[in-house]
């Protein structure tokens, strides 16, 4: 990133530092309720030193590896199976629109009952959460080969592998890639909700937890934690998939 | 050899070809002129196993026929390269294959490195260069052309033109234009096409001359309403 555009992304934070600041510094709110950067920061260092935010960060990317991946192997197939046979469609339509308009946490708690409070519970929040962004991104994407270029296919006379190959699937790889980024953001909000619900570690679980023992600073480390190992995640994203296909697909480019 | 016989087809309500028959010079280019919408390019597509008549006998197998199309419709995901290999045999060893490519580079007169870039990074011109190695790689029997070179300028167009008739000497190639300058640029025989039907054969001694060019421009514009500057497509 060009130095004068990492200034910008980075101006409206460094603000609002400063504007916390100001405001813990100046007495109107009480210290309990909003300590300054400063304390967050010693609070932040402490834990990290501690080990616990180590511990508590492993858990949630080892939920978030196993429900996004999960999600990503089932969404791509379920996307390819329903747009290959008819049948299938006809019969998962209702059912899917059924569970895309409920949300992953009215599920919880029948989800609590049957799996526990740890490990497999948040997963399939986490599944539930992505799945749909990669399904319904995939399906459209299946769609989308130019008519034009299916001419052209049966103009070469290619095989069914070749053109499933190298015209239907790169026409839909876009799409997918939206799809991805799109439920990586819904696995990882999804994954802290339902650490916050019921769980006994992982940042959601650690924003609990200090909330219960009235630390306000320590909640705000998770939070920030949160926030910007979203971010960062995202951005790394963004990053690998230009790197590997944004010669071929220039627009999948963030 | 492409024959056409007595071929019908209409989309909808309205006819579009009334038994029109076809036969392609034994070599060289067969230049298909017609003003726009009179249905020439869904002959041609007929012709390609693209579409199927209503009625009518289409003497050509598909697989012998190689199509390039207005545009260069090349895969914008793939390198030319790339573009170019889906032409050819799968199984193809790919020593094979890049040899082939190369050569068909080539024959339109673009350099080998070429086939490592991406379409978009090409003009107009190479692109559709590119689309005619395609169908050469192909071998074809039977070239089907649908006014190739229409969207390109007038320099690029001259001498690709003059290329493709070096290039199609010995072949059998059906070429799709409305441009009668370019029909008498490229071709050995001109079948005027006007509302559905072959209305008159030219061969080329009927246009060796520029007199006789003259003449029957002439002729072709005033009596069969053919323009010479017509409306882009069908």
């Amino acid at each position: 990133m060009p130095p004068m555009r990492t200034f910008k992304t980075l101006f409206v934070p460094l603000l609002l530092l400063v504007l916390w600041h100001w405001i813990a510094a100046s007495g109107l709110v009480s210290r309990y309720l909003l300590p300054g950067p400063g304390a967050v920061l010693s609070s932040a260092l402490s834990m990290a030193q501690s080990g616990i935010l180590a511990e508590h960060l492993a858990a949630s990317f080892s939920r978030i590896a196993m429900g996004f991946s999960a999600s990503t192997v089932v969404g791509l197939a379920v996307a390819g199976l329903l747009y290959r046979f008819r049948l299938l469609d006809e019969l998962f339509t209702g059912t899917l629109s059924f569970l895309r308009m409920t949300p992953p946490l009215a599920l919880a708690p029948l989800i609590i009952l049957w799996l526990g409070i740890d490990g497999a519970m948040q997963v399939a929040i986490i599944m539930l959460a992505s799945f749909f962004p990669i399904y319904l991104n995939t399906r459209a994407g299946l769609s989308r080969l130019d008519p034009l270029h299916r001419e052209l296919a049966a103009s070469l006379h290619v095989s069914r592998l070749r053109f499933v190959l190298f015209f239907l699937v790169p026409a839909a790889i876009p799409s997918v890639i939206t799809g991805l980024r799109l439920s990586f953001g819904y696995s990882w909000r999804a994954l802290i909700a339902a650490e916050l619900i019921a769980a006994s570690s992982g940042l959601g679980y650690l924003i609990m937890d200090a909330e219960q023992m009235q630390r306000a600073d320590e909640v705000i480390v998770g939070i920030v934690v949160i926030g910007v190992i979203g971010w960062m995640l995202d951005a790394g994203f963004v990053r690998v998939t230009t790197a590997l296909l944004g010669r071929r697909f220039p627009e999948i480019r963030g | 050899m492409l024959i056409l016989e007595d071929i019908r087809k209409a989309f909808g309500a309205k006819p579009v070809l009334q038994g029109l028959g076809l036969e392609l010079a034994p070599s060289g280019v067969t230049c298909l002129l017609g003003p726009s919408g009179c249905g020439k390019s869904t002959l041609l597509r007929i012709a390609a196993g693209l579409e199927s008549p209503d009625s009518g006998l289409v003497h050509a197998r598909p697989e012998d026929c190689a199509v390039v199309f207005q545009d260069p419709r090349l895969l914008p995901w793939l390198t030319v390269g790339e573009n170019l290999r889906l032409a050819l045999p799968a199984m193809l060893p790919s020593r094979e294959a890049a040899a082939g490519i190369e050569a068909a580079l080539a024959m339109v007169e673009l350099p080998p490195a070429l086939s490592r870039a991406m379409p978009r990074e090409l003009s107009g011109g190479m692109a559709q260069r590119v689309g005619v190695a395609r169908a050469l790689l192909r071998r074809p029997r039977i070239m089907l052309m649908d006014e190739p070179f229409a969207a390109l300028d007038a320099m690029t167009r001259a001498h690709l033109q003059d290329m493709l008739r070096t290039l199609m000497r010995e072949s059998l190639c059906l070429f799709v234009t409305h441009d009668i300058s370019e029909a008498f640029r490229v071709a050995r025989r001109i079948c005027v096409m006007k509302e559905g039907s072959i209305v008159r054969t030219f061969e080329e001694g009927d246009f060796a001359t520029a007199e006789q060019r003259r003449a029957l421009k002439k002729l072709i514009v005033e009596q069969l309403g053919i323009r010479e500057k017509g409306a882009k497509d069908d």
